[in-house]
């Protein structure tokens, strides 16, 4: 009698737990199987896939230059959003744990481009560079900063514009990161230090910065997942232009699925679509694992 | 003396970064009160006259009623089924044990943190198209609705600050787990409840791809993302900047006034769960 009933509430705990499990394994892991599926597979979306074995992988490592080059470009787009975006942030969120008035509108103003549309806004920028009639360069004229238009998108500043993009999106997101990192800090660490007469720089360096050594940890892996992902705003601007100069990784895999933009139509090209998206995976991979090691062992010594 | 130059260091890189942060969002809602000529002329920043006139046409002759319409709806539809899916996952994964909890939990840790990009595109649409999910919003909001790995991590952190005595005494009064849930957690978390609202209506009111790849065959449920980023490509592109600057902004000011009243949310819920050393 009692084991009937409560067979009954397990039932009723797996029905809860369905729905969400459906669509996890539907949605995530049922995508990866069916990669390293069609990783082997000749397929065009269209015709029946034939198994071609391992020559997408052939022509991967052999043949296919676009596909290295936006690698390095991910990493030239990774490295330059980072090198901005950490510093800003932190020095935001170290301005704004000191409390003052308009605290909170502040970091509500840096906080809200991370609210809007990243594609609507990416469009909004591809308006806002235009060399002839947007409007940073008429703004950057009227004050006499710059004497002839800058062309902010075409081949040598392309990529530093997409970043500058990514930086705007973006620096909200790691300042909250850092800002509730820096508030987990105990004050009576501060006011001893003060008492021992230390002074701003000794602090930053002797307190502040080894305490937000864990969240600083998990922060730069966050954004470095982040960087190789975001290709909505690069889509927009650019679509890879001018002459591939920002075609990030994942802009050029998602071509290959999905070949519709106004300077290309051709062929979709699944199974090899599937080939190149595992082999990028197993590289984030083996980024990721590096960076753990590394600032695990970083961390050890300090 | 040295106190003094520093904060005025401080002023002046907030008031850059304030500039920075701000100046787009104003250049596009400025531009959708100027007229196209004063658009593609490069005129100043602020528009000479001030023309409404761009959202009559953006909502008349270009469809945006009807693409406003879908993005609610889809946004709605996502945001019902995360907080249902989320919620109800996360009480049991929270209270109860069960074989595989483990295994669950870390499947759901590792996605986080794996980039998987455009390559689960392609196989979701093949799938909700064979289920014939496709021709309306409800296979795109079954997508982006996906496993929410992040919302349940939030969900079961808050779902541990309720006491557990309090479920106990349901039992002991007979409640069954459904109704446990039901009236006793669900009404106990509602904080957390509004930041996964405010974050699955904000991912899909603002999803370009995924929108993009189910709407390629079926025009009639482009989104208002969609839509506005396709002026872009349309044939009279440039005969239609005050179209783009007015539909983007009626993508962004609905989200800035919801993030006006709810913004505390939206900050705190990003850490609520996430970083904790």
């Amino acid at each position: 009698m009692k084991s009937k009933s409560r067979s009954k509430l397990n039932s009723q705990l797996y029905a809860m737990l369905l729905p969400n499990l459906i669509l996890f394994i539907s949605l995530t892991v049922y995508p990866i199987v069916w990669s390293l599926r069609y990783m082997l597979f000749d397929y065009d979306g269209i015709r029946s896939a034939s198994f071609v074995g391992l020559d997408n992988f052939v022509r991967l490592f052999t043949r296919d230059d676009v596909y290295w080059s936006s690698l390095l470009n991910t990493f030239e787009y990774a490295a330059g959003k980072l090198v901005l975006i950490i510093p800003l942030a932190l020095i935001l969120a170290m301005i704004l744990n000191i409390p003052f008035k308009g605290n909170t509108l502040v970091q509500a103003i840096v906080f809200s481009p991370t609210i809007m549309s990243s594609a609507v806004m990416a469009l909004m920028f591809y308006l806002l560079l235009n060399v002839y009639n947007g409007d940073l360069n008429r703004l950057l004229l009227s004050i006499g900063i710059i004497q002839e238009p800058i062309n902010w998108l075409g081949t040598s500043l392309a990529m530093v514009s997409v970043i500058l993009v990514a930086v705007w999106g973006g620096v909200g997101n790691y300042m909250v990161y850092f800002l509730s990192g820096l508030q987990t800090i105990p004050k009576d660490i501060y006011e001893s230090a003060e008492l021992d007469g230390a002074t701003y720089w000794p602090r930053l360096f002797k307190i502040t910065l080894p305490m937000l050594g864990p969240v600083l940890r998990i922060v730069l892996m966050l954004a470095i997942l982040a960087a190789f992902q975001d290709i909505q705003s690069i889509m927009v601007m650019t679509e890879g232009g001018p002459l591939g100069e920002t075609q990030v990784v994942f802009l050029y895999l998602y071509q290959l699925f999905f070949p519709i933009s106004t300077t290309s139509a051709i062929q979709p090209q699944i199974g090899y679509g599937a080939a190149a998206s595992v082999v990028t995976g197993i590289i984030l991979g083996i980024i990721t694992a590096i960076y753990l090691f590394v600032s695990k062992k970083l961390d050890d010594i300090f | 003396m040295k106190k003094t130059a520093t904060r005025l260091l401080i002023i002046i890189f907030l008031a850059v970064m304030i500039i920075f942060t701000v100046y787009p969002v104003l250049y596009t809602i400025l531009g959708s009160f100027k007229t196209n000529l004063e658009l593609q002329g490069g005129g100043k920043f602020f528009p000479s006259e001030w023309h409404f006139s761009n959202y009559v046409d953006a909502f008349q002759k270009a469809q945006f009623l009807k693409f406003t319409w879908n993005s609610l709806y889809l946004s709605g539809l996502t945001m019902l089924f995360s907080l249902i899916t989320s919620s109800m996952a996360a009480y049991v994964i929270a209270r109860h044990n069960f074989t595989g909890k483990k295994v669950l939990l870390a499947a759901y840790l590792s996605v986080m943190f794996v980039a998987l990009g455009p390559i689960t595109l392609f196989p979701q649409y093949m799938l909700m198209n064979d289920l014939g999910l496709t021709g309306n919003l409800l296979g795109l909001a079954l997508v982006l609705t996906g496993g929410q790995a992040s919302n349940i991590f939030l969900t079961i952190g808050f779902i541990k600050t309720v006491p557990k005595e309090l479920d106990e005494s349901a039992i002991m009064d007979g409640a069954g787990y459904f109704k446990i849930y039901m009236s006793l957690i669900l009404p106990l978390i509602r904080p957390i409840l509004g930041v996964v609202a405010l974050f699955s209506f904000r991912l899909a009111w603002n999803d370009y791809i995924t929108s993009l790849v189910f709407s390629i065959s079926n025009q009639s449920i482009k989104t208002l993302t969609v839509a506005v980023v396709g002026l872009r490509y349309s044939a009279n592109a440039a005969a239609e900047l005050h179209i783009m600057t007015a539909g983007a902004s009626i993508a962004i000011i609905p989200i800035i006034i919801v993030y006006i009243f709810a913004n505390r949310q939206f900050i705190n819920g990003l850490t609520a769960g996430a970083v904790k050393g």
